[in-house]
């Protein structure tokens, strides 16, 4: 009868301690809000007219994917409710049909110039397209071929040069693609990969720049050109994929000598009983 | 083998070893009903193990800059011959080390051997958790990458939600208002030294408990499953016509632990990735929260929960009383009965406390 | 005796197992602690001074990547990767404001490759040479 009392009292002292104890390495806070959302997301997201359509298509961009706000573009105080929309806060709006390109073309340098140069690009402001015409505004997307298309591209002229080029670019993209693909497995195996990334990536800006010439016979010409340099690099992943094949078997070895010794102390185990 | 024998000798006549192999391996008897289950600490000593001689060897080549140590971990994976594989072993090894703590601590609640006399074998224990998964969220920053940044962002912060005292703790926890190279540091000091040495020491104690205390019989294959234990007097719980470890048990060990090794290989060879999100490979951007962060898998739980609460002080709280009160579970749980089909209460709060975990843990994962 | 041969048996392959395990463990142990021969020198690349003018750039093929020579209009040369810190671009001389500009996404750095806009999170990495006569040995 004793017994019960003195452990009832050990409880007692114990439980505040272990409390302590356990308290910090337990607990995580859910990460929402580390990153605070700018003034123009908060009240645009708040309204019900116009105002609120860019928020969403943004929100699922690629601009947003890599932290680029409304300010990056539109100018502004993302940080001051009441200045946020001031001109003298450098806040620009939106930009007339004309300005379109060179509003884009902050960022992207190179593709506007090669725009610039272009058919698309001379019948600025004459019926021509703009960027937002194909990659669309605040839902732009990372650029794929598919933005190519007989629907897009018949509102204006027919499909059948756009064609050419698109079908001249298949090849290419495919396997810019599943070099991208690849270079993307090895990282999560912790493969260092930039440098690959890097001139991958470097690789596909000038080959999507390229198209913005609406060049048929230079995006043919071009287009082998780059498909070396895929190529190249191809032969460099090659490497890794062996290196990793090598892993494996020696991974199988592994697991075999594993599973043998297991067996071989059960069956000696088996022995004794 | 008298060379062997020779030694054997010189050492009996000096220390006695036969009489202590006889004592604690030969004539060291454990009970005949035994099972698979009892041979999980056994694993678990053999993934510590692993973990030091593994956490030295990238020691020789890891440094613990802010500058320089995501680049001298990518060196281990990518320069160093075969630095990928110790590493590999390492961070696959600390996932491993708290699966079979769970294991081990679930084969340890249903076959009721946290009861009297055990309670402190059950402490110790508990307090190992606890230090294990320490060692493991210590160990997750020094590689700096933006996932070990943001973790231990999350993780420091929410010492924060404590009234008064919180945001003081949160700073003297990084060495800073933010996670920066002092965190660093004392989390590198922590994980390689103060870790280690308490794990070990803890070690030491449970195993001496066990040893004195003497291994309790699985209540299953038994008329009478109550516990024995009668709490007058210190009795030593011997197994006579039992099983001797050295070698029946010790065999049984060996096959528990290989048969670890294998599935352990199977991941670390064929799916080490399964254990690194993408964010794992990229250097700590202070500047950039990365989207869709998410804790390890054995935090999504208490991730999960906090986000339930709309106060994250109430959800501090409520893990703190559910930890507690694992931690006391000997001291509350009284009843004499061992068997877990006997003790319907018991199972419908453990199959349900589970249950519930899981449901936590897979609710966070896709939330 | 039946028993007693079929440990033995069995004692003997684990035996043989563990000696494999010990040479498959000791193996990578030795190669992961052993000195590494030096990297091999970066392969050297000489470049005729005569083709980097004042005020102009010499792009060209170094280490696996492109690199680029200036030569400002003090004289002064400098040698740089010509890879743009943010997403690998190749970046482009501008010689009326000496400076670099990236045409991905518009970064702009020095002639001496420190970031002066735009999204580069690093300067460009400098490479080291030596004036060799009437070249410049870079590497």
């Amino acid at each position: 009868m004793k017994t019960p009392h003195r452990l009832r009292a050990n409880t007692g002292t114990v439980a505040p301690f272990l409390f302590i104890l356990t308290l910090p390495f337990l607990t995580l806070p859910p990460l929402a809000g580390a990153q605070g959302e700018s003034v123009c997301v908060q009240c645009h997201a708040a309204q019900s007219g116009r105002g609120a359509i860019p928020v969403k298509p943004w929100r699922e961009s690629i601009h947003a994917a890599n932290g680029i706000s409304c300010s990056d573009c539109h100018g502004g105080d993302p940080k001051d409710a009441a200045n946020a929309m001031n001109p003298a806060h450098g806040f620009l709006g939106a930009p007339q049909e004309v300005q379109i390109p060179s509003f884009c073309g902050r960022c992207h340098v190179g593709i506007k110039e090669d725009y610039l140069q272009s058919a698309h690009g001379r019948a600025l402001g004459k019926g021509g397209p703009t960027c937002v015409t194909c990659h669309g505004s605040h839902e732009v997307k990372k650029a794929e071929l598919e933005l190519i298309n007989e629907k897009s591209c018949s509102r204006c002229h027919s499909y059948d040069r756009a064609a050419r080029i698109k079908a001249a670019m298949q090849e290419t993209e495919g396997m810019i693609v599943a070099a991208d693909r690849k270079i993307h497995g090895f990282r999560k195996l912790g493969i260092e990969t930039d440098a690959y990334e890097k001139g991958l990536y470097s690789t596909r800006n000038r080959y999507h720049r390229l198209f913005h010439d609406v060049d048929t016979a230079r995006i043919v010409a071009e287009s082998a050109r780059i498909r070396g340099e895929v190529a190249r690099l191809n032969g460099s992943l090659g490497v890794i994929d062996e290196a990793l094949r090598k892993r494996k078997l020696a991974g199988g070895a592994a697991v075999g000598l594993a599973l043998l010794a297991g067996i071989g102390c059960y069956l000696l185990k088996k022995t004794y009983d | 083998m008298p060379l062997f024998k020779k030694l054997f000798d010189w050492l009996e006549v000096r220390i006695g070893v036969r009489e202590l192999a006889e004592k604690e391996l030969t004539s060291y008897l454990l009970p005949r009903t035994i099972n698979v289950w009892y041979s999980m600490g056994s694993i678990l000593l053999a993934i510590f193990a692993l973990q030091v001689v593994t956490g030295i060897l990238l020691m020789v080549y890891y440094v613990p800059d802010a500058d320089k140590a995501f680049k001298s971990v990518t060196a281990i994976m990518n320069e160093v011959p075969f630095g990928w594989l110790i590493r590999l072993c390492h961070a696959v090894g600390s996932n491993m080390m708290v699966l079979i703590l769970l294991f081990h601590m679930f084969s340890v609640l249903f076959m009721g051997s946290y009861k009297s006399p055990r309670e402190l074998n059950w402490l110790s224990g508990f307090i190992l958790f606890n230090l294990v998964l320490g060692i493991s969220l210590t160990g997750y920053l020094l590689p700096w990458s933006q996932l070990s940044f943001w973790a231990t962002t999350v993780a420091t912060n929410s010492v924060g939600a404590i009234p008064y005292v919180g945001g003081y703790l949160t700073e003297f926890l990084r060495g800073g208002k933010l996670v920066g190279p002092p965190t660093l540091g004392r989390f590198f000091a922590l994980h390689v030294a103060l870790l280690p040495l308490l794990i070990a020491s803890v070690v030491a104690i449970h195993l001496f408990l066990l040893e004195r205390i003497g291994v309790s019989s699985p209540p299953f294959g038994q008329e009478n499953s109550a516990n024995r234990w009668e709490g007058d007097r210190f009795r030593y719980e011997d197994h006579p016509g039992g099983i001797p470890f050295f070698p029946n048990y010790l065999l049984q060990d060996m096959t528990s632990i290989f048969v670890y090794l294998a599935f352990f290989f199977a991941v670390v060879f064929f799916a080490p990735s399964i254990f690194f999100p993408f964010d794992a490979f990229s250097p700590a951007n202070p500047f950039q929260t990365p989207a869709h962060i998410k804790p390890e898998w054995y935090f999504l739980a208490n991730y999960q929960t906090l986000k339930l609460f709309p106060n994250e002080f109430i959800g501090l709280m409520v893990q703190g009383v559910a930890m507690t009160f694992l931690a006391v579970l000997p001291f509350l749980d009284r009843g004499k009965e061992r068997h877990p089909l006997k003790r319907p209460l018991f199972m419908l709060c453990a199959i349900g406390g589970i249950a519930l975990y899981l449901a936590l843990m897979i609710w966070g994962h896709y939330s | 005796m039946e028993t007693r041969s079929r440990r033995t048996f069995l004692a003997v392959c684990l035996g043989g197992i563990g000696a494999a395990a010990a040479c498959l463990t000791t193996y990578p142990l030795i190669r992961y602690l052993a000195p590494r021969q030096g990297e091999a020198a970066r392969k050297k690349v000489a470049i005729p001074s005569a083709e980097v003018p004042e005020g102009g750039a010499k792009f060209f093929e170094f280490d696996g990547s492109t690199a680029v020579l200036i030569r400002k209009k003090g004289g002064d040369i400098v040698a740089l990767s010509a890879v743009c810190t943010h997403l690998g671009c190749i970046v482009q001389w501008q010689k009326e404001n000496e400076q670099f500009l990236c045409p991905c996404h518009g970064g702009l750095y020095t002639a001496d490759g420190a970031v002066v806009s735009g999204p580069p999170p690093k300067p460009l990495e400098k490479i080291p040479f030596v004036l060799n006569g009437g070249s410049i040995l870079v590497g």
